[in-house]
């Protein structure tokens, strides 16, 4: 009778532990093959490559769809044998995926985001691993000399090697304001305009009947540089120091900002939207400015030919007003960083996987899957420069990036910061007195920053 | 029985909870409506209560924009001895839309929970009402002091537990919290204690097995309680959208509730495709409901006057 | 139970050892996966424990719990934690019985029909809901500005979810919406079964409408009421899902709760020991509520 019972019990616990379980993952075109780790043999050999690595992709242009990166996998295999699996995480929830993954300790063994993730967030935690060794002299003259200083750390170590860049900015339904009869105010050839510019421009759009005419969007996660890049660039204020170890955000400029944003008509902080939904808003009309703008938004043509609303308004790319008319934009850059899980083998061949896109002959298919600018001119004496000759949008935008200011993103504790940079916002947008709130911010954002 | 209250208080009455009872319907309505919408209707300033153009767009986006393999079946144990510390795939499905295999997983899920829930609080809650073994109160106790907590409150030590025994992203992550939670073994103790002693006591006595006597004797009179156990089982484990988010991660994994709202992250104002999507989750649970729904009260029911 | 003196030593062991067999596939889950992390939860809440690979957790004796009573965020959430539950409570709790006692004595057809409907948010699951309320609150296309301002209620549109005064109490009504409908099936089945007889002799006596409910019915159905009161009550302190798919406790922290604190201390913060003390002050407040509903429960029976 006893044994009856063990054997029950034995059954139970078979029966549970047997329960469906799937390895991470979604399945590439590349990856259709046997399921890892039928080599363990060859794995576990220190220094021979995996044959197969995961890759956790944010939606950076089109490496945020499927049959773009698919394609892409397919290629790199074709080239090295190694098989991606892709993960693709969105902004919202993204970063937690990744943390709760860490905790899991199943973090993926590439990720491909921004120097204020890889290095600053990450690499400081010590998840990541020093990519260095990738680096030689020819490397270091042909990347973009802002995009290394991003990538490494103080003391020489490299978590991300770049792929791609861009300058952030913002943009205006012309067509709006020309209805409203201030068209004059936007210099589409130069791109750029001047605080005082900018304010008539709202006044009028709000003048016309448009409100909100514009939206600070603090519903969190993404699209955090739109909202800086406004209130950094109307008085000159900066975000962090220059030595990127303390922020700033409650200097007198960024308040005065602030101030007359929280004041100003046709400005609504609204909580309930984020960076992405901001964009999608402005697409379909309903706000007439956008300060979550880059050169892949304006070249999107999901709903209708890039550089028109889903009604058909044109849409200018606009840099952030300054007092000058000389903005210092918020670079974007990405590339891809590896997760130290303790695999050499992976790593291994996480590190061919960076030479092919980052440096090697996937780097074309890579940046114009991007849908970004290049962060080095050529690949080791392969020029570059033509890579986006054919576009007319890419080389209008292209005026934009000499505005190009400090990558400043890579300042310490930045993802408790940016949590609290929308605190901060919503703060101010129910209507809290902005010199508490920055000084809040600061306070906050600086005791992570140690 | 009409008579009773003022007819007029009576239509008054009927009127508002009608209306109330419509508000109730109209997410549901509003779901299955908007998933067949084009985005300007979805979108229209002026709400569209009936589409115009009625498009399988949505729909077709939802099918066709995550693929992944409709199951796999993993070996048993695999993840301690394989090299990466990942279950291997014993057997795979074809590649299909994501939104399948998220149903796929969310059934597996909440089926697995429910059987391995009603067994083990079957077999325990039997052996609390009626053995008197040393240490039961304490156990009893231990049970009774779990079941009101919530158990959000553990999900870091879980995550950690889960990964050192590598269950982390895996349905079975999901599954054991569900299956340890005390609730079942509670109601199914208070379902056993009405059987009479007598008749386990005469059993015995003709030599029956332990075994023999529970599935004999002690399950059939249970077995109401094991009814209700399972719907509860079934709809809280379907529709745990906390243990699911912080145990699942990748698109392989995910249930359809996560699946849906990884959906609204990633298009956070295409709402006919996420209509869409609530609609294909929120179908299944409903047709369920409807067929079973005598059961479901029932158990309700039953679960509440025992609890 | 009166059998227990009656039993020799021989049969205590029998059924110590049986009655644990019995017992273990249950203790197996039930140790590993609610005591074991209930236990590492409390004992971590004494450390500093952060994320970072090479990071030690420090021991810090009861600072972490010092510093919660000093947080406003946290005090702030404990706050809006407890008005969703004293809001949600009696409301779910007048509302099911009123719709339940209309629609009880009603042709078995349209009880059923309207149990069925009001039980709907709650088998529709928390994600697809939120999904069409989100829309219904939207600041510039959603159903609430549009009707309101049609119907001259509101001028302006307002952002429901992303203004503080609003975004609670959009929260609760949702909660509303998906916490009737357990307690209405519940009195239904309660008030169909209250003794006819009792009613009718009532009736007879004179008693009024009012009179035969209070009297009579209320307390044949208070064990149910009990119940629901519980499980409402435990449901309430658990809303997460709304809140983190609807406001990630924003604008201002003016919808965190509790439970979604902790959630974004661990992962938005990333501390960990923090995080682990507020669940365990959450524990307490929920094991005295409890405690104390129980005694009233068990000194009424």
């Amino acid at each position: 009778m006893r044994k009856t019972t063990a054997l029950l019990l034995a059954l139970v616990m078979v029966i549970s532990l047997a329960a469906c379980a799937a390895p991470a993952g979604t399945e590439t075109a590349a990856g259709t093959e046997a399921a890892a780790g039928t080599e363990a043999a060859v794995e576990t050999a220190a220094d021979t490559k995996a044959s197969e690595i995961t890759l956790w992709t944010y939606p950076i242009g089109g490496w945020g769809n499927a049959e773009t990166v698919d394609s892409l996998m397919a290629d790199f295999k074709a080239a090295t044998g190694i098989s991606v699996k892709v993960e693709y995480l969105d902004y919202t929830n993204g970063d937690d995926q990744v943390n709760t993954a860490i905790e899991g300790k199943s973090a993926p063994d590439l990720i491909m985001e921004g120097p204020e993730r890889l290095v600053a967030n990450w690499g400081a935690k010590g998840y990541m691993a020093d990519i260095a060794d990738l680096w030689d002299d020819e490397d270091r003259k042909e990347v973009n000399s802002a995009c290394q200083a991003a990538c490494f750390t103080a003391d020489g170590k490299c978590f991300e090697y770049p792929v791609v860049m861009t300058a952030h900015c913002m943009a205006v339904n012309y067509t709006a304001l020309e209805k409203a009869g201030k068209a004059d105010l936007v210099n589409k050839d130069t791109h750029t305009w001047t605080t005082q510019q900018f304010k008539y421009a709202v006044a009028a759009l709000y003048a016309a009947g448009n409100d909100p005419v514009a939206a600070i969007f603090c519903g969190g996660q993404g699209g955090d540089q739109g909202t800086r890049a406004i209130i950094n660039n109307m008085y000159g204020g900066t975000f962090t120091n220059a030595e990127h170890n303390a922020y700033t955000a409650d200097s007198a400029e960024n308040i005065k900002a602030l101030e007359e944003l929280q004041a100003m008509d046709g400005i609504s902080f609204d909580a309930s939207i984020v960076g992405g939904d901001e964009i999608n808003l402005f697409r379909q009309g309903i706000l007439k400015m956008a300060f979550c703008w880059n050169i892949a938004q304006q070249l999107n043509e999901d709903n209708n030919a890039a550089g028109l609303t889903n009604d058909g308004d044109e849409i200018v790319f606009m840099s952030f007003p300054a007092e000058d008319g000389n903005a210092k934009l918020c670079g974007g850059i990405w590339g891809f960083g590896i997760f130290d899980n303790g695999d050499a083998g992976k790593i291994e061949a996480a590190k061919e996987f960076i030479r092919y896109f980052c440096e090697g002959e996937g780097t074309e298919p890579a940046v114009k899957a991007a849908q970004y600018f290049a962060a080095r001119t050529g690949v080791h004496g392969r020029d570059l420069s033509g890579i986006w000759s054919d576009n007319a949008i890419m080389n209008e935008y292209n005026k934009l990036m000499p505005y190009l200011g400090d990558y400043y993103q890579v300042t310490g504790g930045w993802a408790e910061a940016r949590t609290a940079w929308w605190n901060m916002l919503q703060a101010v947008g129910s209507g809290a007195s902005v010199a508490d709130s920055v000084k809040t911010f600061c306070e906050t954002a600086n005791a992570a920053a140690k | 029985m009409l008579g009773k209250k003022s007819k007029l208080t009576r239509t008054v009455e009927l009127t508002v909870i009608a209306i109330l009872a419509l508000l109730f319907l109209f997410p549901l309505y509003w779901i299955i409506t908007g998933s067949f919408k084009t985005p300007q209707e979805v979108n229209s300033v002026v709400p569209v209560w009936w589409p115009y153009e009625w498009t399988l767009r949505n729909w077709k986006t939802l099918f066709s924009k995550l693929k992944a393999p409709v199951f796999e079946v993993m070996i048993p144990f695999s993840q301690y001895f394989s090299s990466d510390g990942l279950p291997i795939v014993m057997l795979k499905g074809v590649t299909g839309p994501a939104a399948i295999r998220w149903i796929i997983n969310t059934v597996w899920m909440a089926v697995a929970s429910m059987v391995l829930t009603c067994l083990t609080a079957g077999l325990a809650g039997y052996a609390l009402a009626k053995k008197r073994f040393v240490g039961r109160r304490i156990v009893f106790t231990l049970i009774v002091c779990a079941m009101a907590l919530p158990k959000q409150v553990i999900l870091i030590p879980l995550i950690r537990e889960m990964s050192a025994l590598r269950l982390y992203n895996t349905m079975n992550a999901v599954i054991f919290p569900i299956v340890g939670w005390p609730f079942g073994v509670f109601l199914i103790k208070q379902f056993a204690e009405g059987i009479p002693d007598g008749i386990l006591e005469a059993a015995r006595i003709d030599g029956a097995g332990e075994l023999q006597t529970f599935k004999t004797i002690v399950f059939p009179m249970i077995k109401p309680g094991i009814g209700a156990l399972a719907i509860f089982t079934f709809i809280s484990s379907w529709n745990d959208y906390f243990m699911q988010l912080i145990m699942l991660s990748s698109t392989n994994n995910l249930t359809i509730s996560l699946g849906i709202a990884k959906m609204q992250a990633e298009n956070s104002t295409d709402f006919g495709l996420i209509m869409a999507g609530a609609a294909l989750a929120a179908l299944p649970i409903i047709t369920v409901f409807i067929i079973f729904q005598k059961y479901f009260t029932k158990g309700i029911t039953m679960g509440a006057v025992k609890g | 139970m009166g059998s227990k003196t009656s039993l020799s030593k021989a049969l205590v062991r029998r059924e110590t050892i049986s009655g644990y067999l019995f017992m273990l596939p249950c203790l197996f889950f039930f140790l590993t996966f609610v005591i074991y992390p209930m236990f590492m939860c409390v004992f971590t809440s004494f450390f500093d424990s952060n994320m970072g690979k090479n990071t030690t957790d420090v021991f810090i004796g009861l600072a972490n719990y010092r510093e919660l009573f000093s947080d406003r965020i946290f005090l702030g959430a404990l706050r809006n934690t407890f008005v969703i539950v004293l809001v949600s409570v009696p409301v779910v709790m007048v509302f099911s019985l009123w719709v339940a006692s209309a629609i009880y004595d009603m042709p078995m057809v349209l009880t059923s029909a309207f149990r069925c409907i009001f039980y709907l948010p709650v088998v529709t699951g928390s994600v697809a809901v939120t999904v069409v309320w989100k829309w219904m609150y939207n600041n510039y296309y959603g159903i609430f500005n549009f009707l309101g301002k049609n119907l001259g209620l509101i001028d302006k549109n307002i952002n429901w979810l992303g203004d503080e005064k609003y975004a609670l109490w959009c929260i609760i009504l949702i909660l509303l919406t998906t916490s009737v409908g357990q307690p209405i099936v519940l009195y239904v089945s309660a008030l169909g079964n209250v003794d006819k007889t009792l009613i009718e002799a009532a009736e007879v006596d004179g008693a009024n409408r009012s009179q035969v409910f209070r009297n009579v019915k209320w307390p044949q159905i208070m064990p149910t009421t009990l119940y629901i009161l519980i499980i409402t009550m435990i449901n309430s302190f658990q809303c997460f899902a709304l809140i983190q798919l609807l406001t990630s406790g924003g604008p201002n922290h003016s919808t965190d709760t509790i439970m979604y604190y902790i959630y974004y201390t661990a992962f938005k913060l990333y501390r960990y020991g923090y995080g682990n003390a507020m669940g365990v002050v959450l524990m307490i407040i929920i094991a005295v509520l409890s405690a104390v509903q129980f005694k009233l429960g068990s000194s009424d029976n």
